[in-house]
């Protein structure tokens, strides 16, 4: 590990003002995924900026009846919220399937969305890695990429994101909440990540010096004959814990009269960003919800994909689960 | 940077810490705690697993200042924690902690439970299965083997296949229900 | 005054029969507690990475990134150079020119020569006052590696113009190879396999393949080496086996065997991963060229590279057998990547040859069995030593064998299963029970666990007890059960004419009024729970109560390694051997000192009980303290299993194992047919132990090697790319099971004597990790319909796309 200086200022703007001038600054709030990549030399900061006592660990209902989340919230604490729990739960079955409760515990909202990928190369700094050294190759397309990318992947990086949390609020609709150097923003949650394109190192759209201060959900759809919410999250992983998801689907699905009123789908593990599976949603808006239109829909969203040599299975797998989860939502309701 | 924090309830403090140690490097190799685990130093094992501000956490990946001011509870506390909970139930007095913050009680509960079950081979896992083993335990008095599994599935295990330790957490929780019968708290599922 | 006694001494005239119960509290047969359960669980048990020495460095390895490359240069200076850096070396600064070690052939760099031959190969060491700054100066050396092209599978090992990775072999199995880049070939021919076929009204053959296990022990390799005034060096080491360790270290340092004294540490696990040495003489060199103590500490992502793995494997397979359902004849082609390195490859070649039929009666075979020498990572031992791979290749064959027959897959391996007497291949007759059909018969007979057990109360499913667990992949539609069987046989103790034996130092004396004994002996507690048993056994012999367990350490001669199941036998054996001994003494004093008070003195089988000389019809004759007096009885004494012979390297045919042991598993599985997940809900296993001396315990290897086999069957394998680099070097990339991927283990136990072996015991800690894996797999077909050749088993294997 290199030498840094760490800090722990008291307010968010001196946070903000201190990552901002800094070129190596980093932001530091749970740390479990930072400090093991320190270790491992893939992550070299100059200086860490401790957000994670600052006032950002709140979680509050919005005046339209949505939630806002604050970045510091820890993991654990917000798989267990009541709100959640009642009205999001799709959010708490991601939560709840990341990790293990010790990293759950430490691991906040932000920086769970900000993890990096979990790529073998990039792990690996004797090896290159595009993402880690721009320019230095991807071994990954010809070696060990069963986990990475089938979908909106380069030439230069199959990395995928890693996050479960950034799947359930893909296909909740989440917005960003951002300060920056130059004030303050937000973005859709979809947004926030980039695919790799050329710049395979720049994971997200965010700024130097830009810090997440909150995550805010629209009210969560109902059905109209029950007050469940009808969401799900759904994870497919080599292990029955304390696994990455080869594929995951979050999906919210709300069926009026047999036919699809409304319907919201993310993948995980597919991307470098939490894939929303728009197309899919456009092909089912007002359709019959019967599975051979789940099936049709999903198809024509994985029509993109681009497999390589070992995680062609990622299609079936994506779909299937996306089917199965359509198919029960709908029944549900 | 000098560092200021409770373990087991005794203040600590530890001088010209270097900021990329983690929680678990100042414990083993500044306080003279070498109880936690370094099985992995990457938070994939739970061998380092101690209470921060009572939540369970990985201390390898815990910077060491963001450890300033806070309370810290490890494996070599759990006797005196167990001993202050029994006592907190029957109004007595505090438990004491001997000078590096080591145990002067005997076992506690879960630590007696792993010893007569057979809970412990080579005994790496076991600092921190105690730990979170304790922390289920004090949230949930009589959990059931998905409970314990769910609860237990941040600490990896080579030697026993689990099954022992399973068997010590029910040991335990039967123990602890005769102990306190009536007045257990039974409310939870964990799930 | 004391009596001590060394060399092999035949005891005298002492009641050994099998059937005898002793009386002393905390014997044999009980599930007495471990002795340093206590200090493990208030975390004050030293592992040898919790060490701490006044005044000591922190060494670090620098290795190579390469899998094969010619060094063209190397620079420390600017290492050197950093503050806080007391040394660099490299293997230019090895002190003499004994520069390589190795468990059968030297033919490991101590530091790479010129040439690294495998990712991770250790090209050069750094000692400084912190393990951050050791880290920071290897960053600094600068290597420049001149790629060679790679030796990756047998293919690219035996091509004819395959770059030979170790051209000037003298090892004894050299003259024999067909090419220099096979580290050993084994042949086993047994009647005529070709004749047999003809009379096979079935055939069927099989490619299998094994991934790459990794032992995964948790506490990483570590220890601390300190200089000492004489010259010499005090090594506290974690390891299997301590001399074997001194005998490849000492002549690395320049050192007499007996300036290197070694103690053994805490030991986080083993599973025959600390086997081969890691950092032993790295601490040491660095120790002896700075004058201060050292401490080496690996974490888990140098872990990785710092010790060998299970061999992966690719078997072909051959059986025929009659409409009746007699297997005729058996073919069989293993080869086993050795890696870079030979460690313990030609004794697994052994292995996976002689066990390759499995627990069968079959007479006429065609074995053959290889280890390559590739730039894979180095590949050694680990549970189950060349047995696990040929178990998941015959069983698999058994189940292919049955379906062709139409008949149960139980019933078939019983018709032909081996039973005492029965021939192996080898031509060795098993001469000790072999309830091959009993263990079958009782897994089989175990009642099944319910179906869907996921369904609650409520009708909502608890997901938990589903495939995928808490991820909420199912609730439950698309899950298919299967149930699958699988037996397994294990060699016990070293082969092939291996000089194996062990020590003991028992010491007597009465110490507070009390008849104390202390034990002492080099045996590696890795965690088995070595100690307890030889505690219980000092205990059933001198009827004492008070055990006191000396340290292992090289102050006393070799115990031989912990692994191939052999320490209760042999180290066990060999405390029981210098009990005895003992008790001679004691008699020899007794009857000198109170003779003349009884006959029976003279006349009767005397023992040792309860703290009390008593004849074999338990009237006691004297007290031990008063017969004992302030003399202190203190021998040392080597113990050996009989003899065992090398296998013909043409035939195969010798006398090549001393004990067999037996497990047999049902696996239970629910498998997500859509998503390819899989759970397993009971893993049964029944074995033979001969004796159980800690039933606990006994349970205890059971459950773990019952694990470690599941893994193996659906998550473990260490990814080698094609390029030999190693890629998952983590345990978030290399799962193993957690708890919560961890069934139900019902355990049957048999205890049938096997009468050449002390109280008729049997090593128990690897064949269970045998069965494990191929009774897994074949739950997973019969859920499936799917083939399946190929362990680990992962969701695209099962979903088919």
């Amino acid at each position: 590990m290199k030498t840094f200086r760490y800090e722990r200022p008291a307010d968010p703007a001196a946070a903000v003002t201190l990552v901002a001038g800094t070129p190596g600054a980093r932001y530091l709030a749970g740390g479990t995924n930072l400090v093991d990549l320190m270790k491992l030399g893939v992550e070299t900061p100059e200086l860490l900026v401790d957000v994670s006592r600052l006032p950002f660990g709140e979680v509050e209902e919005t005046d339209t009846g949505g939630l806002r989340i604050g970045a510091a919230v820890r993991g654990s604490r917000l798989a267990a919220h009541l709100l959640v729990r009642e009205r999001y739960p799709a959010l708490s079955q991601a939560l709840l399937s990341g990790a293990s409760a010790q990293l759950r515990n430490a691991a906040t909202i932000g920086g769970n969305l900000l993890q990096r990928t979990r790529c073998l190369y990039f792990q690996d700094v004797s090896k290159p890695c595009n993402k880690r050294r721009p320019g230095s190759g991807c071994p990954a397309r010809e070696g060990a990429h069963r986990d990475l990318a089938v979908l909106g992947a380069s030439e230069h990086c199959i990395a995928t994101n890693t996050s479960d949390l950034a799947v359930a609020l893909a296909a909740l609709d989440a917005t960003v909440h951002l300060t920056g150097p130059a004030g303050v923003r937000s973005l859709p949650l979809t947004d926030l990540y980039r695919l790799p394109g050329d710049e395979p190192e720049r994971d997200t759209v965010l700024r130097h010096g830009e810090l997440i201060t909150s995550v805010e959900l629209p009210p969560p759809p109902h059905s109209a004959r029950s007050r469940a919410p009808l969401m799900v999250y759904r994870k497919v992983r080599d292990r029955a814990s304390y696994a990455f998801a080869l594929v995951s689907v979050a999906a919210v699905l709300d069926v009026r009269d047999a036919a699809v009123h409304e319907v919201r789908l993310a993948f995980g593990g597919l991307a470098a960003r939490p894939w929303r599976a728009r197309e899919a949603e456009q092909a089912l808006q007002g359709r019959p919800a019967t599975e051979e239109a789940f099936v049709e829909a999903v198809r024509t969203e994985l029509s993109a994909c681009r497999p390589l040599r070992e995680n062609g299975y990622k299609l079936a797998l994506a779909e299937r689960l996306a089917v199965a989860v359509l198919a029960d939502l709908a029944g549900q309701g | 940077m000098r560092l200021t924090f409770r373990v087991n309830g005794r203040q600590q403090q530890a001088d010209d810490v270097w900021e990329g140690e983690s929680l678990l490097y100042v414990l083993r190799e500044r306080l003279g705690l070498p109880g936690s685990k370094n099985a992995c130093e990457q938070g994939e094992c739970g061998s380092c697993t101690v209470r921060l501000d009572g939540l369970l956490v990985c201390s390898c990946l815990v910077a060491a200042g963001q450890a300033q001011g806070r309370d810290v509870v490890t494996v070599e506390g759990l006797a005196s924690q167990a001993k202050k909970r029994a006592d907190g139930r029957s109004g007595g007095a505090d438990g004491r902690t001997g000078k590096a913050g080591t145990d002067l009680q005997p076992l506690s509960p879960i630590q007696q439970a792993f010893i007569d079950a057979g809970a412990v081979q080579c005994g790496f896992c076991t600092p921190g299965m105690l730990v979170a083993a304790d922390e289920l335990l004090e949230r949930n008095a009589s959990p059931t083997d998905a409970d314990i599994r769910e609860a237990l599935s941040g600490n990896l295990c080579r030697c026993t296949g689990y099954q022992t330790i399973l068997a010590a957490v029910r040991l335990a929780a039967a123990r602890g229900t005769a102990d306190t019968a009536g007045t257990a708290d039974t409310a939870g599922t964990g799930g | 005054m004391g009596t001590q006694m060394r060399g092999t001494a035949a005891p005298g005239r002492t009641p050994t029969s099998l059937s005898r119960r002793s009386r002393t509290k905390g014997g044999i047969g009980e599930s007495t507690l471990r002795p340093d359960g206590t200090l493990k669980v208030i975390g004050e048990f030293a592992y040898s990475s919790d060490l701490w020495h006044e005044d000591m460095l922190w060494g670090f390895t620098l290795r190579s990134p390469h899998p094969h490359a010619r060094i063209t240069s190397i620079d420390i200076s600017k290492a050197l150079a950093q503050a806080g850096v007391h040394a660099v070396l490299t293997h230019d600064d090895l002190p003499t020119a004994h520069t390589q070690y190795g468990l059968e052939y030297t033919d490991t760099p101590v530091l790479a020569d010129g040439v690294v031959r495998h990712h991770g190969e250790p090209v050069a060491l750094v000692a400084a006052d912190h393990p951050e700054t050791a880290r920071r100066a290897a960053a600094k050396i600068k290597v420049d590696y001149e790629p060679l092209p790679v030796v990756h599978d047998e293919a690219s090992a035996l091509a004819d113009d395959a770059p030979i990775l170790h051209p000037n072999r003298d090892d004894h199995h050299a003259g024999h190879v067909p090419h220099p880049n096979i580290v050993h070939r084994q042949p086993i021919i047994r009647g005529n396999a070709a004749e047999a076929a003809k009379r096979a009204d079935v055939i069927v053959t099989g490619e299998y393949e094994v991934g790459m296990q990794d032992q995964a022990f948790l506490g990483p390799e570590s220890g601390l080496a300190v200089p000492a005034e004489d010259g010499g060096i005090d090594l506290y080491i974690a390891t299997q086996w301590l001399h074997s360790d001194l005998r490849q270290i000492a002549p690395v340092l320049g050192l007499p065997e007996e300036k290197v004294r070694m103690t053994l540490s805490g030991v986080g696990g083993a599973f025959g991963g600390r086997e081969d040495l890691s950092m032993q003489i790295h601490a040491c060199l660095l120790a002896l060229r700075t004058g201060k103590p050292v401490k080496i500490v690996y974490n888990r992502f140098e872990s990785f590279f710092g010790h060998v793995h299970r061999h992966p494997a690719k078997l072909w397979y051959e059986h025929g057998a009659t409409k009746d359902g007699k297997i005729t004849h058996m073919k069989c082609r293993i080869v086993l990547d050795g890696g870079a390195y030979a460690s313990s490859s030609p004794a697994v070649v052994g292995n996976a040859s002689s066990l390759s039929v499995g627990p069968y009666v079959v007479d006429d075979v065609e074995i053959e069995a290889l280890a390559l020498y590739t730039n894979n990572p180095p590949c050694g031992a680990m549970r189950g030593f060349g047995a696990v791979q040929a178990c998941f290749a015959y069983e698999s064959q058994m189940d292919k064998l049955a379906e062709k027959l139409g008949m149960d897959p139980v019933e078939f391996r019983q018709k032909n299963a081996m039973s005492q007497g029965a021939i192996m291949p080898t031509g060795q007759i098993v001469d000790s029970p072999a309830p091959v059909a009993e263990l079958l018969r009782l897994i089989k007979a175990m009642p099944l666990p319910p179906e869907k057990q996921w369904e609650t109360a409520r009708g909502a499913a608890d997901v938990r007890a589903l495939p995928g667990g808490l991820s909420n992949t199912t609730h439950g539609e698309g899950v298919v059960r299967g149930v699958g069987y699988a037996v397994g046989i294990k060699n016990v103790g070293f082969s092939e004419g291996f000089d194996d034996y062990s020590t003991a130092r028992v010491q007597l004396q009465v110490i507070g009024g009390e008849p104390v004994a202390t034990v002492h002996t080099a045996m590696a507690e890795v965690g088995q729970g070595g100690i307890t048993v030889n505690a219980q056994i000092a205990r059933t012999e001198l009827g004492v109560t008070q055990v006191v367990i000396h340290p292992a350490d090289t102050q006393v001669g070799s115990a031989g390694s912990t692994s191939a199941s052999r320490q209760t036998y042999m180290t066990g054996g060999a405390v029981k051997n210098a009990c005895e001994a003992i008790r001679e003494k004691v008699l020899e004093t007794g009857r000198r000192k109170f003779g003349t008070y009884h006959p029976a003195w003279a006349t009767a089988e005397l023992l040792l009980e309860d703290g009390k000389v008593v004849t074999d019809s338990d009237e006691p004759l004297a007290d031990l303290v008063d017969v004992l007096g302030d003399e202190v009885i203190d021998i040392e004494l080597q113990w050996r299993h009989r003899p065992t012979e090398a296998f013909d390297p043409v035939t195969g045919q010798g006398f090549g194992h001393v004990q067999y042991s037996f497990a047999a598993h049902r696996a239970v599985v629910e498998v997500d047919t859509e998503l390819g997940l899989v759970k397993v809900i009971e893993l049964a296993c029944a074995q033979d132990v001969g004796k159980a001396l800690n039933p606990l315990s006994v349970k205890g290897q059971i459950h773990g090697a019952t694990v470690q086999g599941l893994g193996l069957a659906v998550m473990e394998e260490i990814i080698v790319a094609k390029d030999a680099k190693v890629c998952n070097p983590s345990f978030t990339d290399y799962l193993i099971p957690t708890i919560l991927d961890t069934p139900a283990i019902p355990v049957e136990v048999l205890e049938l004597a096997d009468e050449h072996a002390p109280y008729g015991l049997r090593g128990i800690g690897e064949a269970p990790t045998l069965s494990s894996t191929p009774a897994v797999v074949a739950a997973i077909r019969a859920a499936t319909g799917l083939p399946l050749v190929r362990v680990p088993v992962r969701p695209e294997h099962i979903t088919g796309t």
